[in-house]
This record gives structure tokens, sequence and C-alpha cells, in this order.
């Protein structure tokens, strides 16, 4: 179907307190979403001087529905932890999908303050409309 | 010369003269041994062919006393060069088989050593049977387990006991309502399966067997007591032996076979009735897999059915048209759903809606059975779609997972020839509409995602359909088919409008039909997700599809 190697799903963690960067690389789907949700299950009760968690979407190369639903489920995990997510780096189709589902404000309505500098430099093709 | 040559005939000197030459002690060796003269005459006997041939004395003929098989051996060493046969002769002598070594003694004589070999004989024989019993059994696993269809695995099981282990079998599955499935197998006759009401308390040991539970062991019955219907038809003879032995399932009862042999033929031994049970267990085993496969077939169409997307027709003055391909060809089901709810009557609103759910498969099924038996529900509030979807997302909020669900709601009626519609998306990729021009719009109504979060918002746009216009919903499956003349190339928005532009008068089963091809042919075999289409046209009208009649698509109104 593909005539360029997919790029491989890896989650990669570093936790540098007060916070934990989580580097998501491929694509996020039904495949591998749950990958993503145990790794930040795991560190985010490992220990609690935690206040961000930053999801990187650099090297994301596409998400489906059920990639958005493990951050849905991450963001609940990081609510309840009382830290704050940021969704770093979106490409495009990320952006597009959070606005086109309404849930953007939501997984980041408590770090407004930081998306909104972050948007504006790092996504180019954002927006539904 | 040689004394021996010189001794006297007389038999007493030639004893004394075998003792001689071939020594006493074989009179004491433990295998019977037999000195015989060249002349077929038995000279001497030790106490081991004595017991073995108790009527043999010295003097006998040997062919009077021994076998045929080794008075001619032994005519043919005595009278020939004298040569031991290169592989040691074998034979039976009253019941034993014996191993015979000649060894040529003083005066022509020839002294047999009698080995026996019956043990040896007997264990190869169980060797042998029990290889080809399991060859039958290997057999009997391999063709009973390939087939997963209840009636042929009966078949099969009947047939191959008939072969090889009675000369007629009959299989007796549990009862279906109150008829019991028979399969008859004659030997090297014709399967015959029928179903009958039959009383099973007339096969002693067949309720019990039946019943699969407790395990009950084959048992012998009586063949006087075998009522007609447990004898095949074309079973000539009268029944000698008759075993009821049960197959047992997995924990569930899958049957008891009756085996039959005429009286003609040896009535089982105790070997082959262990090799029955075996074959029992075997066949037991595939059926039940061939019971709990079709119980597990029939539970999934079932459920499928009340999953499988509804058929469109037109409702109310208005064209409804659907299709629906679930992501893995052989799957008919999956995580996007369509329904329309007709209103009650042509001044009340159709609900239409289309939607996708996170996941895939089953699980996902489920989920869209879920929202769609919700939604219908809630039909009632169908006016107000804040108010629907502010239910539904109740409804489906659960603290375990996040999986959501994506949808359109379209609520139609007609009203002065044209089709009104109230358009609310949540979350869901925004419905097309494409004019009786060709002209494309997007209708801009924006909503959350239903499922997941705790509070959901949306808008709701109201726009209406000309006659020749329609409005497309769809899933994300069809702009997200990767495909195209670079193999991964998403099918995109823009190329749905092209082809949608193209489509500008079409009656909805048209356009419906179109965007999937163009979406199959760009996916080619590519992998893909579930695929959904729903299309809502407002029909010319019968008169002005005669006046305007040049694309020969208008249909008479109703």
């Amino acid at each position: 179907m593909t005539n360029l190697p997919p790029t491989p799903f890896t989650v990669t963690t570093d936790r540098e307190p007060p916070t934990l960067t989580v580097r998501v690389a491929g694509e996020l789907d039904y495949d591998t979403c749950g990958e993503l949700v145990d790794a930040v299950v795991r560190e985010l009760y490992d220990a609690a001087e935690l206040r961000d968690v930053r999801l990187d979407f650099h090297e994301l190369a596409w998400i489906d529905s059920s990639g958005l639903s493990a951050l849905l489920m991450v963001h609940r995990h990081t609510s309840a932890a009382d830290t704050i997510l940021h969704l770093d780096h979106r490409p495009g189709f990320l952006d597009r999908m959070l606005r086109l589902t309404n849930v953007l404000e939501h997984l980041t309505a408590t770090a407004d303050h930081d998306e909104a500098d972050e948007r504006n430099g790092d996504v180019t093709e954002a927006g539904a409309t | 010369m040689p004394p021996l040559v010189t001794a006297s005939r007389s038999s007493s000197t030639r004893a004394r003269s075998a003792d001689d030459t071939v020594g006493s002690s074989w009179a004491d060796a433990p295998c019977p041994v037999l000195v015989v003269d060249r002349y077929g005459t038995l000279v001497q006997l030790n106490d081991a062919a004595r017991l073995l041939l108790p009527e043999a004395v010295s003097g006998n003929r040997l062919h009077e006393t021994a076998p045929s098989w080794l008075s001619d051996a032994h005519r043919k060493i005595a009278g020939g060069p004298g040569e031991a046969p290169a592989t040691p002769l074998s034979g039976s002598i009253n019941e034993r088989i014996v191993l015979a070594h000649p060894t040529a003694a003083a005066g022509g004589d020839v002294v047999w050593w009698l080995v026996d070999d019956t043990d040896r004989h007997v264990a190869e024989e169980a060797v042998r049977s029990a290889q080809t019993r399991s060859q039958i059994l290997t057999e009997a696993s391999s063709t009973l387990l390939s087939t997963l269809n209840v009636p042929r695995c009966m078949e099969v099981a009947a047939s191959m006991a008939a072969q090889h282990l009675a000369e007629a079998a009959v299989l007796v599955a549990p009862a279906q309502g109150r008829r019991h499935p028979l399969t008859y197998a004659p030997r090297g006759g014709p399967v015959v399966q029928v179903s009958r009401q039959i009383d099973t308390h007339s096969v002693p040991g067949l309720p019990e067997a039946l019943q699969g539970f407790p395990p009950v062991p084959a048992r012998w019955i009586d063949p006087s007591v075998l009522p007609d219907w447990a004898i095949p038809e074309g079973f000539t003879g009268p029944v000698g032996s008759v075993i009821v032995t049960p197959l047992p399932g997995h924990g569930v009862p899958a049957g008891a076979l009756i085996l039959l042999r005429s009286s003609t033929e040896q009535a089982f031994t105790e070997g082959e009735e262990v090799f029955a049970r075996l074959f029992a267990a075997r066949a037991g085993a595939a059926l039940s897999a061939a019971r709990l496969y079709t119980e597990q077939a029939t539970i999934t169409a079932t459920l499928m059915n009340e999953l499988l997307p509804p058929p469109l027709q037109r409702v109310h003055g208005v064209q409804y048209a659907g299709s629906y391909r679930a992501a893995k060809d052989h799957e008919r089901v999956g995580g996007d759903f369509y329904d329309v709810h007709p209103g009650s009557d042509p001044s009340r609103e159709t609900l239409v809606v289309l939607g996708d759910v996170a996941g895939k498969g089953l699980d996902a099924a489920v989920l869209t059975g879920k929202i769609r038996n919700t939604l219908h529900a809630l039909l009632p509030l169908a006016d107000d779609h804040q108010r629907v979807l502010d239910l539904l997302n109740g409804a489906l909020l659960n603290s375990r997972h996040t999986r959501f669900a994506t949808l359109v709601l379209a609520s139609v009626r007609r009203r002065a020839g044209r089709a009104q519609l109230r358009l609310t998306s949540a979350g869901h990729l925004p419905p097309l509409i494409v004019r009786a021009d060709g002209r494309v719009e997007e209708v801009p109504s924006r909503g959350t995602l239903i499922g997941a979060l705790p509070i959901v918002t949306a808008h709701t746009v109201e726009t209406a359909l000309d006659q020749g216009d329609t409005c497309l919903l769809y899933t994300d499956g069809i702009t997200e088919a990767r495909g195209g003349p670079l193999g991964d190339e998403l099918f995109g928005e823009q190329r749905l409008r092209r082809v949608l532009a193209e489509c500008g008068g079409l009656p909805a089963e048209a356009v419906v039909e179109r965007v999937q091809m163009v979406a199959a042919q760009w996916l080619g075999t590519g992998r893909h997700d579930d695929m959904a289409v729903v299309a809502i046209s407002a029909p010319r009208t019968g008169g002005l599809s005669v006046v305007d009649g040049r694309r020969g698509t208008g249909r008479k109104d109703g």
C-alpha cells in the first residue's frame, strides 16, 4: 500500500521534574494507542513531583480516532494527577482533528497561555474551516 | 572309515550314539529339542519338548507327531545337502509359535531346537494393531476436524466407525426439539441422515450416553432388545453384538454411537472396545467443536443482523440512500453506522443519523448498537439536537474508557417542494451539499464529540435542498482512504468535493454509488477504515422530470 517504509511507532519519555516530556513518533492509531497511555500512566504514578506533562508530536505521522481516544484518556490521567497537559508541536492533521471534534480546549484547558504561544509558532495548516 | 558310519542301525544304539554325539546337555535345555533321524523318525526328545508335544514318544514318525511345516522342513534338510536354512523356520505347534533351528548330528540325524516365539509374536501383533489403530485415529481426527459443519462431521464419524469398528454404525445426536438427528452408516453403503422422534430408552444405556455427563463407559447390550430404528437399512443378517458408546464433547453431550456387528462376524474384543472408546472421544471432540462453532456463528449472525445498517428508501418525498463498507472485507459490521428514522407523517421531521465510533471490529460495533438504540429512544426529542446530544453523551460517558463517537444529526422535512434540513455535527466531518448545478457547499455545523467529555456543545445549521440537490453525510473512512497513484495518498476532502461536483442533479442512490466507487478505486487493494455514506436528495417531481428530462433521473414524487 505504501512505497515508503512507515515510521515505526515509538513513545519516548523524558523525566525532568517538574516536567515529563513524552515524544510520540509514528502513527498513533488503533494498534499503538495503548502504548502511549501505558507510558504516561507509568511515569505519572511513579512519583508525585510532576507539574507538567508535555506530549511532543513533532514526529507524529498520523493519528486516527483511537489515537484521539487515547489522548482523552491521557488527559483524564493527567487531570487526576493534578498535572497540566500540553500538546506540543502539533502537526496540521492533529490540530484539525482536535478542532473538528471540539476537544482542543478541553485537552489543554489549564494551559491556555502556553498553547497559544506554541500554536502560533508550530502550526501551519491548522483549522478545519 | 569313521566309527560313526559303521554304527549299528538299531534304534537303541542310535539313541546312545546321539547321546554320544550331541552330548547329554540338550536333554536339560530349557527349549524343546527333538532329535530326528534322516528317515523322519523321532529318536529322542527332551522334557521341554514333551510339554510342547505331549503325545510324542521316541519312535514316532515326525509327520504324525509334529505339524507338517516341521516334518516337511525335516525331509528337505535330511534328504538334501543338510544345510540349515538362512532364516529360522517358524510355525505353530499346539497354539504356540515356535522358531525351529536345525543342527546336523551324527549319522544324518537332525537336532531340532525349537524356540518358543509366541510372546514376541503376540507383542509384534499388538504393536502392529496399535499402529493401525493409531493410524486410524489420526486419520479420524484429521478428517473429522477438517470440517466445522455438524451434519458433515456426523456423516464422517459414522462412516469411519462403520469402516473400522463395526459392520454398521448409528450416530444418535442430542435432540433438537423433540427429534434426534440420526446418521446411519452401513459398511460400504451410503450414509443416511434423518431426523426422527425416537424413544432413547428403547436402547439400554443410550439415555445415559446422550446426557454426556457423568461420563458412562461403552456398554454391551443384548442385540435382541435393539429397536428397529437402531438398525440401518441394508444391514444383513441378525445383529450379533452391539455396543453403545457415548461421544464425549467438551462438557456438552455430542451424541452417542451405536456399533453393530452381525452374528456371522466375531464379537467385539476388549481391545476393540477400548479402541471404540478412543475413536468416540475423537469423534465427540470434533462434533462438539463443530457444534460450538455453529452456535457461535449463529449468534454472531444474529448480532450482526441487528447491527447492520438498514436498507434505505424514499420517505415522505425525500430520497435517502446509504452504503457501508466495513474495514475488513470479511467483516460486515464495524465502527461506522447510519439510520433513518422516518417521521410519523409527512409533516413531521425524519431523523437521519450517521456516525463513527473510535475503534474497530465487534467492540466498536457493539457501541454503535448502543448509540443507535439510545438515539431511537430519544427520537421524540429530536426537535432539539443539542438536547439529544446531551442525553446521548450522558448515556455513553464511562469512567473506564474514552471511546467516543462523532456523528451528524439531520432532521429532514419536505415542504413546498424543498427538503428543509437541520444539521448538527457532533465532532464529525461537515456534511457537504451538492446543488443541482454542481456547486458544492460545506455545512458549517460544529460540535463536540460524544461520549468522552462531561459537557458537549453543538451548533445546528438550517438549510434547504431544492429539487436535484443532495446532502452527503460521510465518515472519515472516505476522506482518509489511502491509495491513489502513489499508493499512500489520502483521498481527502478536495477530491470528494470534485467527485460530488459531478453528481449535481443525480438521485441519492447514484451519488452514494459514485462516491463509494471512486473511493474504492482510489484504495485499490489498500487497507482502509470503515466507510459509510448517506445521501439525502430532494428528488425532481414527476412533472418536472418529464419537462426537464435531461438526466432522466427524476422519479415520481411520493
